[in-house]
């Protein structure tokens, strides 16, 4: 991996994210200074860009320590996987150079004496590279500022005859990165200056560093968190410079049913899929309904919380009926817990990494990956995430991440950490209030490749798992839960109410018809009495008429009227003869 | 080391080491000379050591800074480094006392 900037060679130093910045490493054959306070990982740098050289890119180095012994030097890396322990008097030399003090100073000086034995040194395993570490504790014991600084013009010439890649660490003020004013000219004998730093942010100690000069190559300026760890310094955001993943079409299931549908069939394997939504709106159980998933077909996969145990996640998840216990007892689930607080964003990346590393993992769930980023500084958690998501695709690994996000920031959708834009898929999980009650809404944001359905669905959690539901829109509303239900019903007895109405209608109008049938009847019976009472008066007035008569021919014959009694015979006796 | 101790009187043993030709290696070389003339019963063995020609011999001593002289007996072994202009502390390292010179 050999650049070139302006006719300026560069060299890779090994340290993950670190080429990027400078456009390809250090400058090959020329002087990088890094600077950095006490414990910053000056010395890490130089070692570890000395191993790789010597074990990636058959450059041989030499390891002038001022400040420690050789020893000390060599213990101290034993830990790291490019240990120099295992090279050393091979293609690593470590020269004790440690300036005792209790010598006196008895007029002027030179270094010949060091150059001497870094020639010696340098030739016998034909070095390409060499770490002058701690160079101010050898300028400090010196003594004399003046000889010192002209010693160390001898020394730069002496590095540029002999063409090495150098790198001369020195301690500077903590804080704002400066050398003691007398040694200040380090800075500009460099054609690179590095410096290191570590610094408490929102509550969280981090590392920085930074390329404050590169000598003809186009650098970043930024300052960059790193995190040191079992394979050294490793650089945040530099990875995110390179794009260059491969893009699997494959599908996996996303564990719930009703949404791979939507998805067109699920994730795409090695994809980054984002879950956001306000706390409570089963973003974990999505996820975790994935890792069952994924498990099931028999895939590592990684669950990494955040503050919460791993024994607690289990028993929350398996109340809506998904099982991660089984899973994790048969090892194809790892779960992990990490202290969001305890580290910085990059050593959690580094942690992760490493864990994915250890499980072979084929798929991951960050829970929730808003967790990165420390108090106030939500870049550096951005970054973090952002090289998580990086880190999982170059690897083909499925990724999916759940983030704490308000209904109202989605409105602008933005992410807290702004990751969005790189997630394939983005799915979001809202609360709906509506009638006194509040229901899980889901939309798919986004879904790189795929043509998802931009419908909303009803997220309904059961002792059965995770189902979606297709939702209701009435009069331009989304309806869900039991308003759903509640206007599902209104409309359905609208419908019967209708009926029961006109049934109703019909039997009151049937009354009323009966009603006026019997009133008819009624008022034609009263007819027929008043008929039949007037007949009765008619006839008993006849009676009474005839009586009148009979009394007054009574009345005659009482008197002697003879001719009257035979008429009456006649007339009241025809037929009785 | 055991050598010193039979030595009557106790002979001054020195190790000077240089850079070649250097002008402070040199000058070092000289003001140790007039030094040790300085001292004429003095019994002062001196072995003049060139880094250059021999960096391993440079390297054992641990020597950076040229010139280096090394007080090697009577012990305790003593340093001084440079060209040895300033005759009082090479005088204290040698352990003698203030020289009577004429």
């Amino acid at each position: 991996m050999i650049k070139r900037h302006r006719g300026i060679r560069y060299v890779s130093t090994g340290i993950r994210g670190f080429d990027e910045i400078t456009g390809g490493g250090l400058p090959a054959g020329r002087i990088t200074v890094v600077l950095g306070g006490a414990g910053g990982g000056k010395t890490i740098f130089g070692v570890q860009a000395l191993a790789v050289g010597a074990r990636q890119f058959a450059e041989p180095g030499v390891f002038v320590a001022f400040e420690e012994s050789a020893n000390q030097v060599v213990e101290n890396t034993r830990s790291f996987v490019w240990g120099i322990d295992r090279l050393k008097g091979k293609s690593i030399d470590v020269v004790d150079a440690y300036l005792s003090q209790s010598a006196e100073q008895g007029g002027e000086f030179d270094l010949l004496g060091l150059l001497s034995i870094l020639g010696q040194r340098v030739k016998a395993i034909r070095a390409k590279r060499i770490v002058l570490d701690g160079l101010d504790v050898l300028l400090a014991n010196l003594g004399n500022p003046t000889l010192a600084r002209r010693e160390v013009f001898r020394l730069r010439e002496w590095l540029q005859d002999s063409r090495l890649t150098a790198i001369i660490t020195a301690k500077a003020d903590a804080a704002d990165i400066r050398l003691s004013p007398e040694y200040d000219f380090l800075q500009f004998m460099a054609d690179c200056v590095v410096t290191v730093q570590h610094r408490v942010v929102g509550g969280t100690a981090m590392r920085f560093i930074r390329v404050a000069k590169c000598r003809g190559g186009p650098h970043s300026a930024n300052e960059f968190p790193f995190t040191i760890g079992e394979e050294g310094i490793e650089v945040g955001a530099g990875a995110a410079m390179e794009m260059d993943h491969p893009a699997p079409t494959t599908r996996i299931s996303s564990g719930v049913e009703r949404l791979d549908s939507m998805l067109g069939g699920g994730y795409h394997r090695g994809s980054s899929t984002l879950i956001t939504g306000s706390p409570g709106t089963a973003k974990t159980t999505l996820a975790a309904a994935f890792a069952v998933s994924a498990s099931q077909r028999k895939e590592r996969t990684l669950f990494v919380s955040f503050d919460e145990a791993p024994a607690q996640i289990v028993r929350n998840i398996a109340s809506v009926g998904i099982a991660l216990g089984p899973h994790v007892a048969s090892g194809v689930l790892r779960m992990h817990s990490l202290r969001s607080r305890v580290a910085s964003p990059e050593a959690h990346v580094a942690h992760i990494r490493e864990l994915l590393r250890e499980h072979r993992a084929q798929n991951l769930v960050l829970d929730p990956i808003s967790a990165l980023g420390p108090g106030g500084e939500e870049s550096l958690g951005q970054r973090a995430a952002i090289e998580i998501l990086d880190l999982t695709k170059s690897q083909s690994i499925t990724g999916v991440y759940t983030s704490l996000l308000g209904n109202k920031a989605a409105l602008t959708e933005e992410t807290p950490i702004g990751i969005s834009t790189i997630a394939d898929t983005w799915m979001h999980v809202s609360y709906v209030n509506q009638g006194g009650e509040r229901n899980r809404a889901l939309t798919v944001i986004k879904s790189r490749g795929t043509g998802h359905s931009n419908q909303v669905r009803e997220l309904i959690l059961s002792k059965t798992g995770l189902t979606l539901s297709d939702v209701y829109s009435a009069g331009g509303e989304v309806l869900m839960g039991t308003l759903r239900w509640e206007r599902e019903g209104q409309e359905r007895r609208k419908q019967h109410n209708f009926k029961r109405e006109l049934e109703v209608r019909q039997r009151e109008a049937a009354l009323v018809l009966a009603e006026t049938q019997a009133r008819t009847r009624a008022a034609l019976s009263a007819e027929a009495v008043q008929e039949a009472a007037l007949e009765r008066i008619k006839a008993e007035r006849e009676e009474s008429d005839e009586q009148v008569a009979t009394q007054s021919l009574e009345l005659r014959q009482r008197r002697g009227a003879d001719d009257l009694r035979v008429a009456r015979r006649r007339a009241t006796r025809p037929s009785a003869r | 080391m055991s050598g010193t101790r039979s030595t009557k009187g106790g002979t001054l043993r020195l190790r000077l080491y240089v850079a070649g030709e250097s002008p402070n290696s040199v000058a070092a070389i000289r003001h140790l000379r007039a030094v040790l003339a300085g001292y004429p019963s003095l019994h002062a063995e001196l072995e003049i050591i060139d880094v250059l020609k021999s960096p391993e011999a440079g390297m054992r001593a641990r020597v950076l800074v040229t010139p280096t002289m090394v007080k090697v007996a009577p012990s305790p072994e003593r340093r001084i480094t440079g060209n040895l202009k300033d005759t009082n502390a090479l005088v204290a390292v040698l352990g003698l006392t203030e020289a009577p010179r004429e």
